[in-house]
């Protein structure tokens, strides 16, 4: 039971650093029905530029995350402009061969820049109570109600439960982001523009509205939001130039799962995502086990002719299983709307 | 209304129609081409020999030797019956497949673990690999045959993904970590043992060759007309009798075939298979190659494969001399071209007038 909460929690984690990409998939797709692969290369390079910052400059992390975002913000815009804008009007599926290209690049350009090798913030760059969490010592802690008690980097519920500090905060910031995205995009002007080229972008051109702007604008925000969740999972786990792909990937079937296109589907998407591939990883050897053993193959799980570490080896490929299913059963998600031309 | 032929006829038709495209293969301007390639194997002796003339005079030239030559050529030959494979699917029914990779990895599996642990000779094996191939790419049809555009390449890309997977994790089928199978066993004609380059060069030559052959037999064939008719219009081509199911199953099947036969190729000829050569990279590596060559054509596949196969080859050979993490510096360049051809050439460098 302290092994589901502790999952559980790690699910929460990881579903709102998802829902923190998936929004910037699906946004982009909701305007332009582009999937912008290289969305996971800015969640990458969002994460590379903090780091540099925070181990070069003697600033601290929150300033570095601003300085992300803000440059993550430019590359988003200037990838539309160079990019995509010269493809609004070709095929969908040029602009979709665009995006994989710029997708390959960054992701090699970041590995000649930054190495192949995974790098990890170093502790005295991170604010004392970010740090991990060191099982080897006995957590001291100075407050203790109801059982629940805050130790330096964690609270701890009970024996073998515990939400860092970080953890904590990667979810209030997605929560924050979440809402002020959806305040964004549901009272002021630009949200509306956007919710207008989302639903006729000729006709919101037509209407005065500077499409191209909307856009641009779009992608900013989509790539400042994914660099937030870059740095946060460069905190929480480590940076290398193939993060962007994986958690790209998971975040792009989020943001299918919640229905491509809408906001609210990517943020429950997300969350779903997350804890499916938590839970996914975290079960799946005990069930392996447990089949092996009631169908009279124990001996042959015992000597490892069947992987004992399913749960990291198919870790990624939950996602696209997930995804598949989707697609291949409800590909308008479960908040999409169900319109009769979807590609 | 065209009468039906009887099969006696339909045979006759065909080997006029495959004599007519054997002699137009073979007419002067190309047959200069056909003698440059079946030479090829010794022009590489010409290099090796000017090399050693230069060492005997103490000058040491830093030429790659003939066999290396060899080898990028018989890479390059390979990447071109992939890239005529991935045709089939991108080009003629203009769906974009992310998952090639996938049907090449079968290939490869079934010819090495089946030549490896079982010890099926080569020559039967390719049939089963062909069969396998095929038999997966309807596997992965079936589902995807409703989906287009950007949906039906996403799946294409999960699902050798989810293969790429499996090959990674299922110890008891590949019998290693990580996907590894090594000695794999080489081809060998009666008793002799094919471990030449120059041999497996012509021996790819040959398999690629009939690819060639097939394509083009498809392409102005009743099949390759539906095909075509189905990327132009989905609905049109429905409503003109075409009977859409069928003739996608059928591309997809031949396309992870042809794919499949690739793979078998190279896991006798490198010895070793192991998961990393199967990534997403290489589906691109090979996307690119018919796209830089214009989709839909023969020819453009053909020269897209030979252009990016061998640029890659020679990049990886020089970027290796640079510290490691510059090897990446190769798929930077592919994904420029990419960009730049979707920019300024989105027909590609060849392109068919319709």
């Amino acid at each position: 039971m302290e092994q589901f909460f502790q999952q559980l929690i790690n699910g929460l984690v990881l579903g709102g650093i998802y829902a923190l990409i998936a929004v910037g998939y699906t946004m982009v797709y909701g305007i332009i029905q582009l999937i912008n692969f290289a969305h996971g290369e800015i969640f990458m390079l969002g994460a590379y530029i903090a780091f540099t910052l925070v181990m070069f400059f003697p600033i601290p992390l929150w300033v570095a995350i601003l300085v992300s975002m803000l440059f993550c913000a430019g590359v988003g815009m200037l990838m539309d402009v160079v990019a995509y804008k010269p493809l609004r009007t070709a095929p969908r599926l040029s602009a979709l061969i665009t995006a994989i290209g710029v997708s390959i690049g960054l992701q090699n350009l970041a590995r000649m820049i930054w190495g192949a090798k995974p790098q990890t913030f170093s502790e005295e760059t991170l604010p004392k109570f970010f740090q991990q969490l060191n099982p080897l010592v006995e957590p001291t802690s100075f407050l203790n109600i109801f059982g629940v008690s805050f130790t330096e980097n964690a609270i701890q519920f009970s024996e073998g439960v515990f939400l860092a500090y970080l953890d904590l905060s990667i979810i209030i910031l997605a929560v924050v982001l979440m809402f002020g995205l959806n305040r964004l995009v549901t009272l002021t002007k630009i949200g509306k523009a956007m919710r207008a080229c989302a639903q006729n972008r000729v006709a919101a051109n037509l209407m005065g509205i500077k499409t191209n702007k909307v856009i641009a604008i779009t992608f900013a925000i989509g790539s400042a939001l994914g660099a937030v969740a870059g740095v946060m999972v460069g905190v929480r786990e480590n940076i290398n130039p193939l993060m962007g792909f994986h958690k790209g990937v998971a975040a792009f079937a989020a943001a299918v799962l919640g229905g491509i296109g809408n906001i609210t589907g990517a943020m429950v998407g997300g969350l779903l995502m997350g804890l499916a591939e938590v839970f996914g990883a975290g079960y799946i050897d005990t069930f392996i086990e447990f089949i092996c053993n009631n169908i009279g193959l124990g001996q042959f799980y015992e000597d490892e002719k069947i992987s004992h570490s399913y749960g990291s080896g198919y870790r990624v490929a939950i996602s696209y299983i997930v995804m598949i299913i989707v697609i291949l059963i409800r590909p308008t998600g479960l908040f999409g709307k169900s319109s009769a031309h979807r590609a | 209304m065209q009468k039906y032929k009887t099969s006696k006829e339909q045979i006759v038709t065909f080997l006029k129609n495959s004599g007519n495209l054997i002699q137009n293969g073979f007419r002067s301007k190309n047959i200069v081409f056909w003698i440059l390639i079946c030479a090829f194997p010794l022009l590489t002796f010409v290099t090796d020999g000017i090399s050693s003339m230069f060492s005997m005079i103490g000058v040491n030239l830093t030429l790659p030797s003939g066999d290396y030559i060899l080898y990028i050529g018989v890479q390059v030959c390979v990447y071109i019956l992939l890239a005529i494979g991935l045709n089939i699917v991108c080009g003629y029914t203009g769906l974009l497949e992310l998952g090639y990779v996938g049907f090449y990895l079968v290939g490869g599996y079934t010819a090495g673990l089946l030549m490896r642990h079982v010890g099926v000779p080569y020559w039967l094996i390719l049939p089963i690999a062909i069969l396998n191939g095929a038999l997966w790419g309807l596997i992965r049809g079936a589902p995807t045959l409703k989906l287009t555009g950007d949906y039906f390449a996403i799946v294409t890309f999960g699902f050798a993904e989810v293969l790429f997977r499996i090959v990674k994790n299922e110890i008891w089928l590949i019998r290693d970590i990580n996907g590894f199978v090594k000695d794999i066993p080489r081809a060998s004609v009666f008793v002799w043992e094919l471990n030449q380059n120059w041999q497996h060069f012509y021996h790819i030559l040959i398999l690629t060759g009939i690819v060639i052959f097939v394509s083009y037999r498809l392409e102005n064939s009743r099949i390759g007309r539906a095909w075509i008719a189905i990327r132009e219009d989905e609905q049109a081509a429905a409503s003109m009798g075409i009977n859409i199911s069928r003739y996608k199953s059928l591309a997809f099947a031949i396309s992870a075939a042809i794919g499949a036969l690739g793979g078998a190729f190279l896991a006798q000829f490198w010895g070793t298979l192991s998961a990393k050569t199967f990534e997403f990279w290489e589906s691109i590596l090979i996307l690119c190659m018919v796209i830089l060559g214009g989709k839909g054509s023969i020819k453009g596949a053909i020269i897209g494969a030979i252009i990016i196969g061998s640029m890659s080859e020679v990049l990886r050979e020089i970027l290796s001399r640079f510290p490691p993490d510059y090897a990446g510096a190769r798929y930077l360049i592919f994904g420029i071209i990419l960009v730049l051809l979707m920019r300024f050439r989105p027909a590609g460098l060849i392109f068919k007038r319709t």
